[in-house]
């Protein structure tokens, strides 16, 4: 009760302040008069009464001061004072103002604007409903957490009761014809319980009916306010009109609102799902996402055994599809955002070591700047000055540094964002939500503040504990010892950081290399890709979708320019891709045999289009029909793991689809040919076991696994890239499907590593940065002691030194801070570039090379920022040296 | 003894509680109030009050209110709390026990110890 009655007496009499004033003077003036008016009574008279009053009532200003600060009003003063002599001290320094801000900008703006994107990417709850209760359920099989099959879906949902909702979604785009031209465009196709899961109501409209996730409804769409925005002009009339998606008039229900992205996939459509009872029974076709909502009440724990009874029960029932496979749930948020933990965590360090280095900078200044006050401060002792206040009075000048460092450092924070939202991964989800708001400003504030008490407090400290006698005596040529050694010691710590973040640096632009090295397994030159994707509607029957396919090829290989063409279900690094399990013929029916291995669905054409080396065996020709015997061409990867010590050519395996005699009737493809091993996910990637089967032969299922959807690959003759040509030539071959993510196939290299490039470069800048500011630590000091010893130097020269001995002195005090420094900084290194293993390529966190290169550079540096002090040591003249003082 | 004692260092707080337990007053009434109960015994700088009037407020030992003096002068009547009420209770103990023991320790005879 107390304290908040002198909180509330301190706000009214500081923000009062005039008034509290006001009434102060009317009471003590009221008092006076009253004691006057009595002594009149007694018979004084007026004008001795009023002196008499005066007199013994004391010193008016001094009550008044001791009431102020009876009600705190002083400390606020002071504080403003001491801030106003700051910034006249400040004033009087302008070279080391500078400088300070300066540093302490660079380092709480590149802090805050790293900060930024870790709150918009991680620490931002998702935009649904108590984000905290929503879990994604994955399958796990043999050690990998995998997409979950309709049927297990079913099963789950039917015999779960630990979810409020649950629900299931995959990501799927759609051709759409919205004005005139045919669109792809992302959506997802998901259940009626989708958008309850997720607790979010549409802006306009409704959400889908559990009628309406029925098979042979009418089709209807919601869609996202974004494409509501763009594609459909914001009509606010739209619900209940239709829109063509991928061929087929669709009736618009509901708008959902731009934050509404909850698998952080940006999709603009959601259809429902509307399960077949076919569809439902499957348990061999695992690519639903699942979410679900947790009961209230019910913890994750418990949500987990339930599955873990459910999983022994349909590993039962489903002894096929089923063995080895469990299920596990986690946190929506984690899952989803896991992956950009490990290198934001590792930025984030990285700011703070930058920051801590730019702050013993500072202090670095400040001390020797102590040092040059200590009369002043010395003096105002002798005033009367209370070292508590002479504390205070120092903090507080370095409390303005904080504050201008800390404004500097948002204004930096604030275009090293815009840099980043344009130029970072477009892969991390959130990213472009990152922006200087609320509680960046308020992590910068926090930083400027911690910063300046950090490299404020113990100058101030020192100064305030200076011991009057000993200024005033002192000559100036005797350095304080401890004093240097404090600095040397900043400097050992600067330089120590400084090296983490090299060798961390080092190794990334070091994975780099190697990788951009790396040979993809064929020529990506004069390679452009593009997919595309034809409709249900028209193309449902195998027959259709493979001719179209081959007459786009036809027409796209007559184009002008265009050496050949091919489809690929997916050509390498354009994203995506579907595994199958191969069972090599003369092992027996068990799961513990398949090979899990990527399909590849390819027109004859393909291979010598891309260029992947054939080692062994033929190529596809157009007479590998389902007519004939069913072949395949493996990669070197798959023949190794099936047949490790025999030719692949000839052998056979099983997969893909099952025989006439039902599911246990095996379909054999004969491996005709083995080709060179392709990086198809990314060149930092391991090589996948990979199979190619004809375009001709593919299993009619096949077409609903890659969606109907394949990848155009032409090669050019070097020219121009025919961009419209390709659009035209699909759009005459089949009306209404575009052709999307088309470029070039260095384009689509560059951009799988555009992540890794991207960490690699902001390391490497807050390297170089933490670099610049050590050796300006080391220049620093050294500077200082020389200017120190002025007198010692001097004298020594005096009595027949020589200049390479002086210099070698003060290289030698340089080196040796560096080398301290060195040594923490390389145990601390080899610690923590462990952490860094995961976003390495070929190297080893302890690389020698690195550490070594790093290593150099760092002594290099440091010799060259200890030169100039060196230099300027002998051209010391010892006649002016010794009348130093 | 007609002498004049000057104030216990830190006993004036207690003494400005005491007297406006017994009613609304300002603080030339405060002054006078405690002169009048310790018979003109008692010598208090007239302008230290007012630090300590303020302190106490500041506390919330004490409450203030504008009002108009016995002359017709603008005046601030100052009352005591709740809380001060509590405070001035356990100022009175403390100083009861401690005038005690204090007196105990200087009226101990030789032969005592």
């Amino acid at each position: 009760m107390t304290i908040w009655n002198r909180l509330r007496s301190w706000l009214e009499s500081t923000l009062h302040r005039s008034q509290m004033e006001q009434d102060m003077d009317t009471e003590l003036q009221s008092h006076m008069a009253a004691y006057a008016d009595d002594l009149i009574r007694g018979g004084v008279s007026r004008a001795e009464a009023v002196r008499r009053a005066r007199v013994e009532f004391g010193g008016i200003e001094r009550v008044k001061e001791e009431a102020r600060e009876a009600r705190g009003v002083r400390l606020l003063d002071e504080l403003l004072q001491d801030l106003r002599h700051g910034v006249r001290v400040l004033e009087k320094s302008p070279g080391f103002a500078a400088v300070a801000i300066l540093t302490l900008g660079l380092g709480i703006g590149a802090t805050t604007a790293i900060f930024s994107v870790v709150n918009a990417v991680l620490l931002r709850p998702l935009a649904i409903e108590d984000s905290s209760r929503v879990v994604l359920l994955q399958e796990q099989w043999r050690g990998s957490l995998n997409d979950v099959s309709v049927g297990n879906y079913n099963d789950i949902k039917k015999l779960s009761s630990s979810y409020r909702e649950i629900s299931s979604s995959n990501n799927v785009s759609f051709n759409l014809e919205t004005q005139g031209i045919p669109e792809r465009v992302d959506g997802e196709i998901v259940t009626s319980s989708y958008f309850l899961t997720f607790g979010v109501q549409p802006i306009a409209g409704r959400v889908f009916t559990a009628d309406e996730d029925q098979p042979g409804h009418a089709p209807v769409v919601v869609v996202s306010e974004r494409f509501w925005r763009t594609s459909l002009h914001a009509d606010g009339s739209v619900i209940g009109k239709p829109i063509r998606v991928n061929g087929l008039p669709t009736t618009v229900v509901g708008v959902m609102p731009k934050t509404f992205d909850p698998l952080l996939s940006t999709s603009n459509l959601w259809v429902p799902a509307a399960f077949t009872p076919a569809q439902l029974a499957e348990h061999d076709d695992h690519y639903l996402a699942v979410m679900a909502r947790l009961k209230a009440g019910v913890e994750m724990a418990k949500a987990q055994s339930e599955l873990d009874v459910i999983a022994q029960r349909l590993q039962q029932q489903y002894p096929l599809d089923d063995a080895d496979r469990s299920f596990r749930i986690q946190p929506l948020a984690s899952a989803l955002l896991g992956d950009q933990r490990l290198s934001l965590r590792m930025m984030l360090a990285a700011v703070g070591f930058l920051l801590l280095i730019a702050c013993a900078n500072i202090a670095n200044l400040q001390l020797a700047r102590s040092r040059t006050r200590q009369k002043e401060i010395a003096l105002r002792a002798a005033l009367g000055a209370s070292p508590n206040r002479i504390v205070r009075q120092l903090l507080a000048e370095n409390l303005v540094l904080g504050l201008a460092g800390g404004m500097l450092g948002v204004l930096l924070a604030y275009s090293a964002i815009s840099w980043i939202v344009a130029h970072g991964p477009a892969e991390m989800p959130r990213l472009d939500q990152s922006r200087i708001d609320a509680s960046t400003l308020a992590f910068a504030s926090v930083v400027a503040l911690l910063s300046s008490f950090l490299f404020g407090l113990a100058p101030a400290l020192r100064s305030a504990s200076t011991r009057l006698n000993e200024v005033f005596k002192s000559a100036s040529g005797v350095a304080g010892g401890s004093r240097d050694r404090v600095r040397s010691l900043l400097v050992v710590g600067e330089v120590s950081l400084a090296l983490i973040l090299m060798v961390g640096a080092g190794l990334l632009i070091r994975s780099a290399l190697l990788v951009s090295h790396v040979d993809p397994g064929f020529d990506t030159s004069n390679v452009i890709v593009g997919r595309v994707g034809l409709p249900d509607a028209g193309y449902h029957e195998p027959a259709v979708a493979r001719q179209t396919f081959e007459h786009m090829l036809d027409a796209a290989d007559a184009l002008p320019g265009v050496e050949s063409a091919a489809v690929v279900s997916r050509a390498p690094f354009a994203g995506g891709g579907s595994s199958n399990g191969l069972l090599p013929e003369g092992k027996p029916v068990d799961l513990a045999n398949v090979v899990n291995s990527q399909l590849q669905i390819i027109s004859p054409s393909y291979l010598s289009t891309a260029r992947i080396p054939l080692k062994a065996g033929r190529d596809f020709t157009p007479q590998d029909t389902r007519e004939r015997s069913f072949v395949a061409i493996v990669n070197e990867t798959l023949a190794r793991t099936i047949w490790p010590d025999e030719t692949a050519i000839g052998k056979r395996f099983s997969c893909c689809e099952s025989g006439p005699k039902g599911r246990m009737d095996p379909t054999w493809h004969e491996v005709v040919g083995v080709v060179a091993d392709v990086r198809a996910v990314g060149l930092d990637r391991q090589t996948q076991p990979t199979f190619y089967i004809p375009l001709a032969q593919m299993p009619p299922a096949s077409w609903d696994w890659i969606g109907r959807t394949m990848d155009l690959v032409v090669r050019t003759r070097g020219g121009a890239v025919p961009i419209r040509e390709l659009q035209s030539t699909v759009a005459s071959v089949a009306p209404e499907v575009p052709i999307y993510r088309l470029s070039s196939m260095q384009q689509k290299i560059s951009s799988t590593l555009e992540r890794s490039h991207f960490d690699t470069f902001l390391l490497s800048i807050f390297a170089a940065t933490a670099l610049l500011l050590s050796s300006v630590g080391i220049y620093g000091v050294l500077s200082y002691m020389v200017a120190q010893r002025t007198r010692d130097i001097g004298i020594r020269m005096a009595l027949g030194a020589s200049e390479d001995r002086i210099v070698w002195d003060v290289l030698g005090f340089g080196v040796r801070l560096a080398a301290i420094g060195l040594a923490m900084g390389l145990a601390g290194a080899l610690a923590a570039t462990r952490l860094l293993s995961s976003l390495l390529y070929g190297v080893h966190p302890t690389d020698a090379i690195t550490f070594a290169v790093v290593s150099l550079l760092l002594l290099l540096v440091a010799l060259i920022a200890s030169y100039l002090p060196a230099r300027r040591a002998t051209r010391i003249d010892p006649l002016i040296a010794l009348r130093h003082d | 003894m007609d002498k004049q004692l000057d104030l216990l260092q830190g006993t004036l707080d207690m003494l400005i509680l005491k007297a406006v337990s017994l009613g609304p007053l300002h603080g030339y009434g405060i002054l006078l109030r405690i002169q009048q109960i310790s018979k003109d015994r008692l010598e208090i700088q007239q302008g230290s009050l007012y630090p300590a009037l303020y302190r106490l407020e500041h506390q919330g030992w004490i409450a203030s209110e504008w009002g108009e003096s016995e002359n017709k002068r603008k005046a601030k009547y100052y009352t005591l709390t709740a809380a001060g009420k509590g405070r001035l209770q356990a100022e009175t103990d403390n100083w009861n026990s401690m005038a005690d023991v204090i007196r105990g320790i200087l009226g101990t005879k030789p032969e005592e110890v």
